[in-house]
């Protein structure tokens, strides 16, 4: 019973994301371009099936779904280096190819023909696993396939496995610059619905902090998509090597997460990773030291953030799970926690009890790194909220002028009119709600913001 | 008399003087008083026997003849005979009448007076050459015509002579004494080995004694057969032997008899080890070099069994003692080995610890304690490889290679040679247990299984025995613990384990007793064979139980909550966003305090397994590492690495019951896991009925009815109910918060309202009882000296969100009232989030007040 993690990857930029991710993850247990073992990939300790499973030959195949509605990038990986160890099963391109043509519904709408056939897969997939855990999405919510056929799935997803877990490796588009998807609120703000409704957890990824993190980190002016993705993929792999190389703790997805989100709708992590380097991100400047102290500091800071949010004074963490990777003393934890707290490096929230969480976890031994010790933070945070407003704020302004509707209004969700938007913003709009009130001492006593509608609507139905 | 004397048991409360003393009494009746006084104090006997005698082991001999008395030992010598010169000056006459007036008291009191008067050398009776000729004969400590012993320690002489004779004759007469009572000794052969040589070695000395004795005797018998009668004397000057001649000749003779009868004395009852010491010291502090010398030259022979022994012992780790001379004690086993299966346990444990005892009185002071210690461990290992790890081999080829001759004096390569041997020893025995006995794969392994360190093996085991676990105690099966522990080691790591690591891991249930779940007793077992539990000892193993049994518990509440989060967080998703309206703020509440849970739960493990057991485990490493580290090295690291687990894992801390807080901790953890899982069925319920009443309507509009009854006036609309979104759900159900209401409008939301008060109820106790006893643990915590301690308290609580409560006593009395006034409420007020305002109100004191007002105000 490994526990397994189905992974699926939708869209252009969860399927180059997946294919990074894969080969890092092959890299990291010593799998090769076939599929089988390294020679050198004698040290057990690891555990593959999480994410492979071994086919009849023993080579060793990714839980993986590659779903595309157009060819392109599905085409790439499988003519790339590593495109034997995929199940070529698993492959899913739309018969047209035509692609989703960065209109969520568009991406939605299509997911209903391609239903069947990616449901099959899913379920297969499923019943291959001994105890499933859960899912695990890759795609953005800017464009078209990711953000619609990931939503689609979703819900589907939700519906079909309603106890296994869901996780989404969601990346948000760059809110702070335009960028090349014109109408990307009105993908965000529909995906966000649905990464709001139908996923336990959401990682969240921000096209513009990647870039600028990449061009920080990398001395790079413009980087490319794959060093981006690359990145992705290392918090990636980061964020899975408790379940990879089982320790004492955090041996599954459910006690990664659950210490976490305390409450469901807050299930949207922010990540920091650091340092990058050479070996995981192609030249990236040497971060000569790398204490656990100096590690978990940088973790706090908010330049090593993979989103790009504007946390204004209340802004408070609600959980921090910090993974150290390498050889990190216990006790090197503990002087660093105690300076984090003397020095009060991170605000947590009032209402109950927050702490950074460490979780010391082995680092693959085949892969060779200048540093001692890498860390990943995952954290809860309500800051997130802000990066949600400004979505919704973006999506206000184009939705004022009524832009590019037509194309959404020509497909099947909003053939009756356009209140699923009206709904998406409503549900974003509650999230965000939720998120502030977490700042506040009062959180626990205040109305939960559904509820409260719902008691007012109550009071005038008793009134009438 | 003399024989009644000699024949009690113990002589040695007269001194010499005293004994003098009767024959005085005749003289000088001033002392008669006393002596018959003493006479009488002294001995229960009236009849004190009054004789001149050598009591060899009386206390003023052995205080003349002690260590740092010998330098004076001419004067101590004399105060016998110079005093008994003077005070016997006039009355050499008397001495032969000595024997008779031994008969009685009377007779000897009267009849020496008249002899006295008269002395001459040539009147001596018996004449000096007679007494010549006897003398070689007492000098050997025979008996003859005028000088018999009348027991070992009483030499009689002729009572007709005068004293100035008398006291030559005393000088004459110790060694004579000495000699005998020597050569008694060397004859008997009680005592061990080292008694043996120490034995031999003085009839060496005796034998060259002997030698003087001969020579002496001819002499005697040369100047005896020159005697010419009409000389005075006979000549006996001329012929140049006389008495006193003669005890100038034997003196220096009589110096190493009595030294050497010093040492038989101090040597009594004493053997092996410590008679080396008592000889050693006085090759050792004695200032004389005559007494160095010869002790010296005893100790090269008596230590020579010692040596034997040692060699034996250091090359062979055998121990060749059977008068237990040996500083090391073999004890007496106590289970042989084949006995039964449940001795051999202990039989291996004994040979480290019980088996052989250094015994500290044995040490001979010609080594050091140090010294010692290394070879009692020397030994100890080759007797442990030979017989604990069956490695006889090795130890044959050891002692073969680097055996040598070992004897004293030679101290620099005793020690080099016993410095190298405990080397060897000691690597091999560490080789030994590394690599035939994989020491440290079992201590890997049992941190591995019994401290958690395999999670996934762990989590796959909990998931697995979870449903069968929850029955009670005595409906669990050992087979099926063992089928579950074996698919477990399957789909896990576990099973690229060695095969002999697996094979030891087993699955068993504690003692049952009464009322107890399969949770409370089942345990996970490594096995831990001989040579092995020396170090892991059955009491290590017991450690390790309880750790484990501690740690599973943890791992058991955490494995529950995390159902339970993966329950609700997955629920939320469909069934509990569709009956928010109605618990919503229950489960909001509810998440939150199973939030905090969790957050205690996991701040708990990582603080035991990675600030304890896994610092612990690095401080154990580095011991066992160590290159000089012994095997006692190892077990004491090792017991140790356990008593830090047990201690800083809130296990063993003697001033505050952490074990029981945790337990209780735990026990809410769990009943409150249990009051969130009937919340949860109760959503689901109301789920159920909520779909079933929205599938009727649909049902009804589908045949062209309406939609609904009276009753769900608002609910009009509600065919979009299938998608339980949020938006969708709020409105349709906008009637449903009326089944809320105490007293709800439906009848047969009565009974539901009634469970729903009981869990919220439940819920609220459950979490105030919760917060109460983290407040008290955390206060405890705080005030611990051990900083780690407190370290796991300060991450608790990160972010200050709880109140640790200061003193043990204050806490418990306030938070019983806190408690009992959120009880009293509890029932009252039927509003939820209810128990985290009252534990808010503690912290924010006014603005806690305020919300709870708001909180009545809904009522």
């Amino acid at each position: 019973m490994p526990r397994e993690i189905i992974t699926i990857q939708a869209g252009q930029c969860g399927n180059s994301v997946g294919s990074e991710f894969w080969q890092q993850l092959c890299r990291e247990h010593g799998i090769n371009q076939d599929g089988n073992l390294e020679d050198f990939a004698t040290e057990g300790g690891d555990r593959k099936d999480v994410f492979f499973y071994q086919s009849d030959d023993t080579r060793y195949i990714p839980r993986a779904i590659l779903l595309d509605l157009e060819p392109r990038v599905i085409n790439s990986i499988q003519t790339g280096a590593y495109k034997n160890i995929y199940n070529p099963e698993n492959f899913y391109v739309h018969k047209e190819g035509t692609g989703a043509g960065n209109n969520w519904a568009a991406g939605y709408s299509m997911g209903e023909q391609v239903h069947e056939d990616v449901m099959d897969m899913i379920d297969r997939e499923a019943d291959g696993s001994d105890s499933l855990e859960g899912f695990m999405m890759l795609h953005s919510i800017a464009g078209g396939t990711g953000s619609g056929l990931g939503s689609f799935l979703l819900e589907r997803l939700n519906d079909r496995f309603p106890k296994k877990l869901i996780q989404t490796y969601s990346v948000f588009p760059d809110t702070q610059n335009a960028g090349d998807v014109v109408v990307h609120p009105y993908n965000s703000l529909l995906a966000m619905r649905r990464l709001t409704q139908n996923a336990d957890s959401v990682i969240v990824l921000d096209n513009g902090a990647l870039s600028r993190i990449a061009a920080d980190r990398l001395h790079v002016q413009e980087p490319s998509l794959q060093q981006t993705n690359q990145l992705v993929a290392t918090v990636m792999s980061a964020s899975t090597t408790t379940l990879r190389y089982p320790g004492y703790m955090h041996n599954d997805l459910v006690g990664i997460v659950a210490s976490l989100i305390p409450t469901p709708r807050c299930h949207f992590l922010m990540t920091s990773y650091t340092p990058f380097t050479g070996s995981s991100v192609e030249s990236a400047k040497t971060v000569r030291k790398t204490t656990v102290l100096d590690v978990m500091r940088r973790l706090l800071q908010p330049k090593n953030r993979m989103v790009s949010t504007n946390p204004n004074k209340k802004s408070c963490y609600i959980s921090i799970l910090n993974i150290i990777q390498g050889e990190a003393d216990p006790t090197d934890v503990h002087k660093s926690l105690l300076r984090i707290r003397e020095r009060n490096l991170a605000q947590f929230i009032p209402w109950g009890p927050a702490s950074i969480q460490v979780a010391l976890t082995r680092k693959s031994p085949y892969i060779p790194t200048s540093h001692r010790v890498s860390g990943l933070m995952l954290a809860n945070h309500t800051g997130i909220a802000t990066l949600f407003r400004r979505i919704v704020q973006q999506y206000d302004r184009l939705r004022k002028r009524n832009a590019f509707l037509e194309q959404y209004k020509r497909e099947s969700p909003f053939q009756d009119g356009l209140g699923e938007f009206d709904e998406a913003r409503a549900v974003v709009m509650e999230c965000v709600q939720e998120y502030e009130d977490a700042e506040n001492a009062d959180y626990l006593t205040r109305d939960l913001p559904g509820v409260g509608g719902g008691r007012d609507n109550r009071g005038e139905s008793v009134a009438t | 008399m003399l024989h009644l004397l000699s024949q009690l048991a113990d002589p040695p409360l007269t001194t010499p003087l005293q004994g003098a003393r009767p024959s005085l009494a005749n003289r000088l009746p001033s002392y008669n008083t006393n002596i018959s006084t003493s006479a009488q104090t002294a001995e229960p006997t009236p009849k004190r026997p009054p004789d001149r005698q050598f009591v060899v082991d009386s206390p003023a001999f052995n205080e003349a003849f002690a260590n740092p008395g010998l330098r004076r030992l001419p004067e101590a010598e004399e105060p016998g005979s110079s005093r008994a010169e003077k005070l016997f000056s006039s009355q050499r006459k008397e001495r032969p009448k000595e024997p008779k007036a031994m008969n009685g008291d009377t007779e000897a009191g009267a009849s020496p007076m008249p002899k006295s008067s008269y002395v001459s050398y040539d009147s001596l009776v018996p004449a000096e050459p007679n007494l010549l000729r006897d003398l070689p004969f007492t000098l050997q400590g025979l008996s003859s015509t005028n000088f018999s012993f009348e027991s070992d320690k009483v030499l009689k002489l002729p009572d007709t002579l005068p004293v100035p004779i008398i006291s030559l004759l005393h000088a004459l007469a110790e060694p004579c004494l000495l000699y005998k009572r020597l050569s008694e000794f060397v004859e008997s052969n009680d005592g061990g080995l080292v008694g043996q040589s120490f034995r031999s070695a003085l009839s060496i000395e005796l034998r060259a004694y002997l030698g003087l004795v001969a020579t002496l005797e001819g002499q005697i018998r040369r100047a005896l057969a020159q005697l010419d009668d009409s000389q005075p004397r006979k000549g006996i000057g001329k012929a140049g032997v006389t008495l006193k001649r003669c005890v100038v000749w034997t003196r220096e003779a009589t110096m190493g008899l009595r030294l050497m009868s010093l040492m038989v004395e101090e040597s009594k009852d004493k053997k092996g080890g410590q008679l080396i010491s008592v000889i050693h010291s006085f090759s050792l502090t004695h200032g004389d070099p005559f007494v160095v010398s010869f002790a010296e030259r005893l100790l090269s022979h008596v230590t020579r069994p010692f040596y034997d022994m040692l060699r034996l012992w250091i090359y062979d780790g055998e121990l060749s003692d059977p008068h237990l001379e040996f500083f090391v004690l073999e004890q007496q086993e106590r289970l042989d080995d084949s006995e039964n299966n449940n001795g051999r346990k202990v039989a291996a444990t004994s040979v480290w610890d019980e088996k052989y005892k250094l015994n500290a009185v044995m040490v001979p002071s010609i080594i050091t304690d140090s010294f010692a210690n290394k070879v009692f461990l020397i030994g100890k290992s080759l007797n442990f490889i030979r017989h604990g790890c069956h490695d006889a081999g090795w130890v044959g080829s050891y002692s073969k290679d680097a055996s040598r001759e070992l004897q004293y004096g030679d101290t620099a390569t005793l020690e080099t040679s016993i410095d190298e041997a405990y080397k060897t020893t000691m690597a091999r025995l560490i080789h030994l247990m590394a690599t035939k006995f994989h020491l440290f794969d079992h201590l890997k392994a049992l941190k591995k299984y019994l401290l958690l360190g395999a999670g996934d093996f762990i989590a796959i085991l909990m998931e697995s025995l979870s449903t069968n676990l929850d029955r009670p105690a005595n409906t669990q099966y050992r087979h099926t613990l063992t089928a579950q522990l074996e698919h477990a080691v399957r789909n896990s790591n576990s099973q690229y384990d060695p095969p002999d690591v697996l094979r030891r891991l087993d699955s068993r249930m504690l003692e049952l007793s009464h009322g107890e779940i399969g949770w409370d007793v089942f345990t996970l077992e490594y096995k831990i064979s001989p040579p092995v539990d020396v170090i892991v000892t059955p009491h290590g193993s017991k450690q390790y139980l309880k750790v484990f049994n501690f740690l599973w518990r943890v791992k058991r509440v955490e494995f529950a909550l995390g159902s339970t989060w993966r329950r609700c967080t997955t629920g939320s998703r469909v069934v509990l966003s569709a009956v928010q309206d109605k618990v919503g703020r229950d489960w909001k509440t509810a998440r939150c305090v199973i939030a905090e849970m969790v957050h205690f739960i996991s701040q708990l493990q990582y603080y035991i397994l990675f600030e304890v057991i896994e610092a612990s485990w690095n401080e154990l490493e580095k011991a066992m590492h160590r290159p000089e580290s012994t095997l006692d090295d190892l077990i004491e690291a090792h017991a140790a690495y356990l008593n830090s687990i047990t201690r800083k894992g809130l296990l063993g801390s003697s001033t505050t019951d952490f074990t029981g807080q945790l337990h209780e901790l735990l026990k809410t953890m769990l009943a409150y896991k249990d009051a969130v899982d009937g919340l949860y069925s109760f959503s689901a319920a109301e789920f159920t009925k909520r779909q079933e009443l929205s599938a009727k309507i649909e049902n009804r509009t589908a045949a062209g009815r309406w939609g609904i009854s009276e009753r769900e006036d608002d609910g009009a609309q509600s065919t979009p109910l299938l998608k339980p979104t949020k938006s969708s759900s709020r409105t349709p159900f906008a009637s449903s918060p009326l089944l809320s209401l105490p007293g709800g409008l439906l009848s047969s939301g009565s009974s539901e309202e009634d469970i729903l008060g009981r869990l919220r109820d439940r819920l609220n106790s459950l979490a105030g009882d919760f917060k109460a006893r983290v407040n008290i643990l955390l206060g405890d915590l705080y005030h611990q000296p051990d900083a780690d301690m407190r370290w796991l308290a300060m991450v608790m609580n990160f972010n200050d969100v709880y109140t640790p409560v200061r003193r043990r006593k204050k806490t418990t009395t306030t938070t019983t009232t806190t408690t009992t006034t959120e009880k009293a409420r509890g029932p009252a007020t039927v509003e939820k989030g209810r128990v985290l305002a009252t534990a808010e109100k503690g912290r924010e004191g006014g603005g806690g007040g305020g919300k709870e007002g708001k909180g009545k105000e809904r009522v």
